[in-house]
C-alpha cells in the first residue's frame, strides 16, 4: 500500500509532461490527458484515503534513505482527506474548463504541475519538500492566473508571485532556524526534538515558529498578507478562479495546521502564549475585516475572495483552539469551503459566459437571465452564510463547539457572528438575483464604469470562452457544487467520527 | 562590541540583505526592479543557510578529504532552492513582457493609470 | 410515556418540503400547480392528525435519522407540544391554501409559482420547528424558516418590500445567531441538546450566571420572530407581503415559530423549577407584560388595517409569552397549571382568530382595494359575511366569551392572580380595553357609518374620546389610490361579495374561533394543551 504514496505526487506531474509533448503532435490535445491523470489521481488517492482511516498512517521513504534523514511522505486521515479533495476538485473543474477554457496544452500542463504540488504539500512528511511542493504550487498558479486573455492577468499574477515568493522565502527561513535548532528537517523528528524543551533553545523555536506560521498566513490570505488574492481571483480565468479559490488556500491552510500541530505541537502553544495570540489575532482580524472588504466590493469575483478571506480566518480560529471538535471542524470547514467557493466562483463564470453580468450591479433580476446560475448562487451563498443542514453550517459548528470545549468565549463570539457578516454580503447579491428588475441596458451602463475591464468581448474575458455560450459540464459542475454543499452537510458527522482518531493522534504526538 | 559584530558577520549581511531586499520591492516603481529585489530577498535567505553550515576549520564533505567537514545538507537544499529562484524570475520576467506588450509600461504608476483610463 | 419509532413526523415534514418540486415544475399550469399545493396540505394534515390519538394517550412518535454533528441527532419527535403546533400549522394552511388561490388569482399577482414554493416549503420549515427533538434540529428549521419566508415578504419586488426583506433577514438572521450562541452554551454546560420535558438534568447542577447567559441568549434568539419589544419592528414592516402570507406565517407559523422555541426553553431545556430558581422567568414575564401594553397602545395609531393587526399580533403573542413565563416562574402549584394552559392555549385561540382577522383584510383588499380603516366607511354593506366574520374575531381579540380568546384569557388571568402577580394581570385587562379600543372603530366604521360623512369624520376615535387628525394617517402605508374609494354598494351575503375562494376560509376560521370558544373541551387543543402541562410539571392531569 505504502508503495502507492509517491504515485499521488508522480501521476499528475507525469501527466504535465505528457500534456505538453502531445502538443507537439495535436494541438487542444491537453483537456484529454489532463482528464485522464486526474481520473487516474484520484483512483490513487481514494485507494490512499480508503486505507489510511483505516489504519494507523501510511509512510513512505522516497529513495532508500532512513527516517530521518530520507525524505518521507506520509498519508494519515488528514492528508489523505486534502489528497481526495485536490483530487475531486481538479477533476470537477475540468468538466468545467472543456468549454469554459482556456484550451492551450501548456495550460493543461501548468494545470496538472498545479494538482502535483498541491498533492506534494499533501503527503509530504518532511519540512523543507513541502516547501519545494509549495514554491512548485505557487509557480504553477502565477502562470496560471496569468493565462487571461487581458490585461489584467498578468499584473495580477506578478503581484500574486511577489508576495507569495515572499511568503515562501519567510516560510524558508523559518525552516532555516528550525534546521539550525535541531539539525533535523523530518516533521515528525522535528517535533521529538522540539519538544525536548532544554535540547533546543527556545528563541530559536519561536522564530522558527513566528516566520513558518506568517509565511503560510500570506499563502492563506489572512488578513493583512491577503493582497494578492483579490486580484489574482479576479484578475484570472474563470476557470483558475474556481481551482485556486478551492484549493491553494486551502492547502496552505492544511500545511499550517500540519505545521503547527505536527512539529510544533500543542506542548508549544501552552508554553508560548505570543504564538497562540498570534493565530487567535490573525483569525479575529481576518473574520471581521474579510467581511466588511467584501461587503464594499462593486464586483463579484472580488467579492468572493474577500469573502475567502473571512472563512480562512474561522480555520486559522480552529487551528488556534486546537482541540479534537475544532480540528475536526477544520478538516470539515476546508472541504467544505472548497466545494462551495470553487463551486461560487464557477457559478459566477458561468453566469458571466451566459449574460457578461460580472458585477454586482448587473446581478440584478439574474433569475430571469440565468435560472441555473442564479439557483445554484443561490443554494451555494445559503451554505456559506451556514445555514443548517448545508456543510457550512456543519463546519462552523464543530469549530464553535470546539471553542465552546476550551472556554474560548471571545473568539466564540467572533465565530458565532461571522454567520452574520457573511450574510451581509451574501443578501444583498442574493436579493439582487432574485427581486429585481435588470438594469434596462447593461452593456452601456458597464461602458460607463471604470472598474471593468473589457465590457465590450465580457465573454470572452474567460479566457477564449466560447460564443456558443455555456456547455452541459460547465451546468453540470455548477450543479454538483451546489449538490455537494447540501449533501456534505449530512456526511459531516460520519466523516467527523472517522477523522477524530488522526486528530487525536495528532494532538497527542510530541 | 566589534568583536561580537565579527563574529556574526554572516548573519548580518543575510539580515542586511532582507532589508534591501524588501525595501526595493516595496519602493522600486519598476517591475523589473521589484523582481531583482526579490532575488536579493532570497539570495539574503541563500546566505543565510550556507552561513549556518559552516564548521570553524572544517573541510568540504567529500569522502577524500579529511574531516571535520562543514554540513553538506544546507549546501544542498540551497542548491534546490537556487534552482526554484531561478524558475521564479523566469516566470516573473515572463509576465512583465506580457505586461509591457499590453500595457507599454514598467512603471507601476503609469500602469496605474492606463488600467484606470481603460 | 411511550417512544414510539415511526416515520409519520418525518412525513409530515417532507410531504410540503417535497411539493415544492411539482409546483415548482408545474408553473405553466396554474390549476395542476395549485392541486399539488392543496394534496400537500390534505396529506400533511392527514399525517399530523393521525398522531393525535396516540399523542393524547401519552406516546410520543419519533424518527431518528443518525447523527448530524457532534451532540445532535437529526430526529424528530411528535410530543404534545410539537403536536399542537404541528396540528395548528398545517390545519391552517390548509385554509389558506385555498385563500391564497382566490387572493392571488383574485389580484393577478405576479411570479404566483414563486410564491406558492415558498409557502410550501415555509409549511414545512414550520412543521419540521414544531417536531423538532432538540435545539439544533429546531435551530435548523427555525433557519429554513427564515429563508423560505424571505421571497414571500420581498414578492412585491418594490422598493418597500425590498428594504423589508431585508430587515427581515437582518432581524431573524440576528436572533439566529443569538439562538446559536445559547445553544452553543446549553452545550457546554449539559452536554446534550435534546428536549427533555421537565428540563435537562445537566442544566440544574450548572453555573448560574452561564445558565442565566445561554436563557438569555436563547430568548433572545426566538424572541425575534416572537416579536418582543424590543426586537418586534420586523414585523409591522414585513405586512407589505401578500395578506395569505401576513396571515399563516406572520400571525401563525412564522411568529409562532419563535414563542414555540421559548415554550420549548422553558418548559423542555430549562424546566420550569429551574426556570424559578434562575428567577429570569419574572423577567421575560415583565418584557412581555410591557410588550403586550405598549404594542396594543401603537396599534390605536394605525390607519392601515393590516399595520393595525401586526401590532395586534406583537401584543398577542406576548400574551403567551406572559403566560408561560408566569407559569414557569410561580412556585410549583395550581399557578403554574393555570398560566402555562392558558398561554398555551392562546397559541391556537390566537391563530384562529388573527387568520380571520387578515383573511379579512385581504378580502377587503381584493375586492375593492381598501387597506386604510379610515376608508372604510359603509364597507359592511358591500361584504357583510367578511365583516361579520371580522366582528368576531375582533370580540374574540378583545376576550369577549365564546368566542376563543375568552377561554385562554381567563385561564390567563386565573394564572396570573394565584400567583399573586397582580400588576401582570393588570397589564392583560388594560390590554383587553386597549383591544376593544383599537377594534370597536374598524367594525364601527364597517356598519355604522357611510361614505359621506367621512370629510368630517375624525379617522380615528381615541381612547377617551380624543380624536386624531389628518396626520394619523402617515403612520399606515400609503396608498396612493386611496382616495378615489366611492360609497360601497349594497351586496347580499350570499357569495357576491367575493370569489368562494376567499370567502370560504374566512368562514371556517371564524367558525374555529368560536368552536374553540364555546366548546374548548371538545376542540382538540385543550386536551393536547393538558397533556402538554402535565408532562412539563409532572404533576398528572391538571384543570
Amino acid at each position: 500500500m505504502s508503495d502507492l504514496v509517491p504515485f499521488a505526487v508522480a501521476v499528475p506531474i507525469f501527466g504535465s509532461i505528457v500534456a505538453l509533448a502531445a502538443g507537439v503532435f495535436r494541438s487542444k490535445s491537453g483537456w484529454a490527458v489532463a482528464v485522464g491523470a486526474s481520473v487516474l489521481q484520484l483512483a490513487v488517492a481514494g485507494t490512499l484515503a480508503a486505507s489510511a482511516f483505516g489504519d494507523e498512517r501510511i509512510s513512505y521513504v522516497v529513495g532508500g534513505f532512513d527516517v530521518p534523514f530520507g525524505i518521507e511522505l506520509v498519508v494519515d486521515g488528514l492528508s489523505a482527506t486534502v489528497l481526495l479533495l485536490v483530487a475531486g476538485v481538479a477533476l470537477g473543474v475540468l468538466a468545467y474548463a472543456r468549454r469554459a477554457g482556456p484550451r492551450s496544452n501548456p495550460f493543461y500542463a501548468t494545470y496538472l504541475l498545479l494538482v502535483a504540488g498541491l498533492s506534494g504539500m499533501t503527503v509530504t512528511g518532511d519540512l523543507f519538500n513541502m516547501y519545494v511542493f509549495l514554491e512548485i504550487t505557487g509557480l504553477a498558479a502565477y502562470a496560471l492566473v496569468a493565462s487571461g486573455e487581458d490585461g489584467r492577468s498578468p499584473v495580477a499574477a506578478l503581484k500574486y508571485l511577489i508576495v507569495g515568493t515572499f511568503g515562501a522565502s519567510l516560510f524558508l527561513l523559518g525552516i532555516g532556524y528550525a534546521y539550525i535548532g535541531t539539525g533535523t528537517l523530518n516533521m515528525a523528528d522535528l517535533a521529538v526534538k522540539l519538544a525536548e524543551s532544554a535540547a533546543v533553545d527556545p528563541t530559536l523555536a519561536q522564530a522558527a515558529f513566528a516566520l513558518i506560521v506568517v509565511g503560510l498566513f500570506i499563502k492563506v490570505a489572512v488578513f493583512p498578507l491577503h493582497t494578492w488574492q483579490p486580484d489574482a481571483y479576479a484578475g484570472a480565468p474563470d476557470t483558475v478562479s474556481g481551482l485556486i479559490s478551492a484549493l491553494v488556500s486551502t492547502v496552505a491552510a492544511y500545511a499550517l495546521l500540519r505545521v503547527v500541530y505536527t512539529v510544533f505541537g500543542t506542548g508549544f502553544l501552552e508554553s508560548n502564549p505570543v504564538a497562540e495570540a498570534m493565530l487567535v489575532g490573525g483569525a479575529v482580524v481576518s473574520i471581521v475585516v474579510g467581511s466588511l472588504l467584501a461587503v464594499s466590493q462593486s464586483e463579484v469575483k472580488r467579492m468572493l475572495a474577500y469573502s475567502s478571506v473571512s472563512q480562512f480566518g474561522l480555520i486559522v480560529a480552529a487551528v488556534a483552539i486546537g482541540n479534537t471538535t475544532a480540528l475536526v471542524g477544520a478538516a470539515i470547514h476546508l472541504v467544505g469551503h472548497a466545494v462551495m467557493k470553487g463551486g461560487l466562483f464557477l457559478t459566477a463564470g458561468l453566469v458571466a459566459t451566459e449574460t457578461g453580468a460580472r458585477t454586482v450591479e448587473e446581478f440584478n433580476g439574474l433569475v430571469d437571465r440565468s435560472p441555473v446560475g442564479a439557483g445554484a448562487f443561490g443554494v451555494l451563498a445559503v451554505s456559506m452564510v451556514g445555514v443548517p443542514p448545508t456543510v457550512g453550517f456543519a463546519g462552523k459548528w464543530y469549530v464553535a463547539v470546539g471553542a465552546a470545549e476550551s472556554g474560548a468565549w471571545a473568539l466564540l463570539a467572533v465565530i458565532v457572528a461571522s454567520t452574520l457578516l457573511t450574510l451581509a454580503y451574501f443578501a444583498r447579491l442574493v436579493e439582487r438575483m432574485f427581486f429585481r428588475e435588470p438594469a434596462p441596458q447593461p452593456a452601456v451602463e458597464r461602458a460607463g464604469a471604470t472598474t471593468s475591464a473589457e465590457p465590450a468581448d465580457a465573454v470572452a474575458d474567460g479566457g477564449g470562452g466560447d460564443p456558443r455560450g455555456a456547455s452541459l459540464g460547465m451546468y453540470a459542475t455548477v450543479v454538483g457544487a451546489a449538490v455537494l454543499a447540501v449533501a456534505l452537510g449530512f456526511a459531516a458527522f460520519g466523516y467527523g467520527e472517522l477523522l477524530e482518531p488522526t486528530i487525536e493522534r495528532l494532538l497527542l504526538s510530541p | 562590541m566589534i568583536e561580537a559584530i565579527a563574529a556574526k558577520d554572516y548573519y548580518i549581511a543575510t539580515f542586511l540583505l532582507l532589508g534591501i531586499g524588501t525595501y526595493v520591492m516595496i519602493a522600486a516603481g519598476n517591475l523589473v526592479k521589484k523582481v531583482i529585489g526579490m532575488n536579493i530577498f532570497q539570495t539574503g535567505i541563500f546566505l543565510f543557510f550556507i552561513a549556518s553550515a559552516y564548521v570553524e576549520g572544517g573541510n568540504p564533505p567529500i569522502l577524500t578529504t579529511e574531516g571535520p567537514y562543514v554540513s553538506p545538507l544546507p549546501h544542498v537544499l540551497i542548491l534546490t532552492a537556487i534552482v526554484v529562484g531561478v524558475a521564479l524570475t523566469a516566470v516573473a520576467l515572463g509576465m512583465i513582457v506580457r505586461i509591457y506588450a499590453e500595457y507599454g509600461t514598467l512603471e507601476e504608476d503609469t500602469l496605474q493609470e492606463v488600467r484606470h483610463s481603460e | 410515556m411511550n417512544e414510539i419509532p415511526s416515520l409519520r413526523p418525518l412525513a409530515a415534514v417532507l410531504a410540503p418540503a417535497v411539493a415544492v418540486a411539482p409546483i415548482l415544475a408545474s408553473g405553466a399550469r396554474p390549476n395542476l400547480r395549485e392541486a399539488w399545493t392543496v394534496l400537500a396540505s390534505v396529506l400533511t394534515l392527514g399525517l399530523v392528525a393521525s398522531m393525535v390519538p396516540g399523542v393524547l394517550a401519552g406516546d410520543v412518535y419519533v424518527t431518528e435519522l443518525g447523527s448530524l454533528v457532534p451532540y445532535v441527532d437529526l430526529a424528530l419527535h411528535a410530543d404534545a407540544l410539537g403536536i399542537l403546533f404541528g396540528l395548528l400549522a398545517s390545519t391552517l394552511w390548509l385554509a389558506t391554501s385555498f385563500y391564497s388561490v382566490g387572493y392571488m388569482r383574485g389580484l393577478g399577482e405576479h411570479s404566483q409559482t414563486r410564491y406558492f414554493a415558498a409557502f410550501a416549503g415555509s409549511v414545512a420549515s414550520a412543521v419540521g420547528v414544531a417536531f423538532a427533538a432538540n435545539l439544533v434540529v429546531l435551530y435548523l428549521f427555525y433557519e429554513l424558516l427564515t429563508v423560505a419566508t424571505y421571497p414571500l415578504v420581498a414578492h412585491d419586488e418594490t422598493d418597500e418590500a425590498r428594504a423589508a426583506g431585508r430587515k427581515y433577514l437582518a432581524y431573524t438572521f440576528g436572533g439566529g445567531v443569538a439562538a446559536l450562541a445559547g445553544i452553543l452554551l446549553v452545550v457546554h454546560l449539559a452536554g446534550t441538546t435534546t428536549f427533555v420535558a421537565g428540563g435537562m438534568s445537566g442544566l440544574a447542577g450548572a453555573d448560574p450566571t452561564l445558565a442565566r447567559a445561554a436563557f438569555a441568549l436563547l430568548i433572545t434568539g426566538f424572541g425575534v420572530k416572537a416579536a418582543l419589544m424590543p426586537l418586534h419592528s420586523w414585523l409591522p414592516d414585513a405586512m407589505v407581503a401578500p395578506t395569505p402570507v401576513s396571515g399563516l406565517l406572520h400571525a401563525v407559523a412564522v411568529v409562532k415559530s419563535g414563542v414555540f422555541g421559548i415554550a420549548r426553553v422553558l418548559l423542555d431545556v430549562f424546566g420550569v423549577d429551574l426556570v424559578a430558581a434562575l428567577g429570569v422567568g419574572t423577567v421575560l414575564a415583565a418584557v412581555a407584560a410591557f410588550t403586550l401594553v405598549v404594542a396594543s397602545v401603537i396599534a390605536l395609531r394605525q390607519d392601515n388595517l393590516k399595520r393595525r393587526l401586526a401590532f395586534s399580533t406583537v401584543s398577542q403573542l406576548s400574551y403567551i409569552v406572559l403566560g408561560l413565563s408566569v407559569g414557569a416562574a410561580a412556585a410549583p402549584g395550581e399557578a403554574t397549571k393555570w398560566a402555562l394552559v392558558g398561554g398555551l392555549l392562546h397559541i391556537p385561540a390566537h391563530a384562529f382568530m388573527k387568520l380571520t382577522l387578515f383573511f379579512c383584510a385581504g378580502a377587503l383588499h381584493v375586492e375593492t382595494h381598501t387597506d386604510d380603516i379610515s376608508n372604510m366607511a359603509g364597507i359592511g354593506k358591500r361584504m357583510p359575511l367578511t365583516m361579520g366574520a371580522f366582528a368576531v374575531a375582533a370580540a374574540g381579540m378583545a376576550g369577549i366569551p365564546i368566542v376563543a380568546g375568552f377561554v385562554s384569557k381567563y385561564f390567563l388571568l386565573l394564572g396570573t392572580v394565584t400567583a399573586g402577580d397582580l400588576v401582570f394581570t393588570a397589564a392583560l385587562l388594560v390590554s383587553g380595553v386597549l383591544n376593544i379600543a383599537y377594534f370597536w372603530p374598524v367594525v364601527y366604521t364597517a356598519f355604522f357609518e357611510s361614505q359621506g360623512d367621512s370629510d368630517e369624520k375624525p379617522l380615528l376615535s381615541g381612547v377617551l374620546g380624543g380624536r386624531f387628525g389628518r396626520a394619523a394617517r402617515a403612520d399606515g402605508g400609503h396608498h396612493g389610490e386611496s382616495d378615489d374609494h366611492g360609497p360601497f354598494e349594497r351586496r347580499a351575503p350570499n357569495g357576491a361579495e367575493g370569489s368562494w375562494f376567499v370567502v370560504a376560509p374566512i368562514l371556517f376560521a371564524a367558525a374555529g374561533s368560536v368552536v374553540l370558544g364555546v366548546v374548548p373541551d371538545a376542540a382538540v387543543f385543550l386536551q393536547v394543551v393538558r397533556e402538554i402541562v402535565a408532562g412539563a410539571t409532572a404533576m398528572g392531569v391538571v384543570v
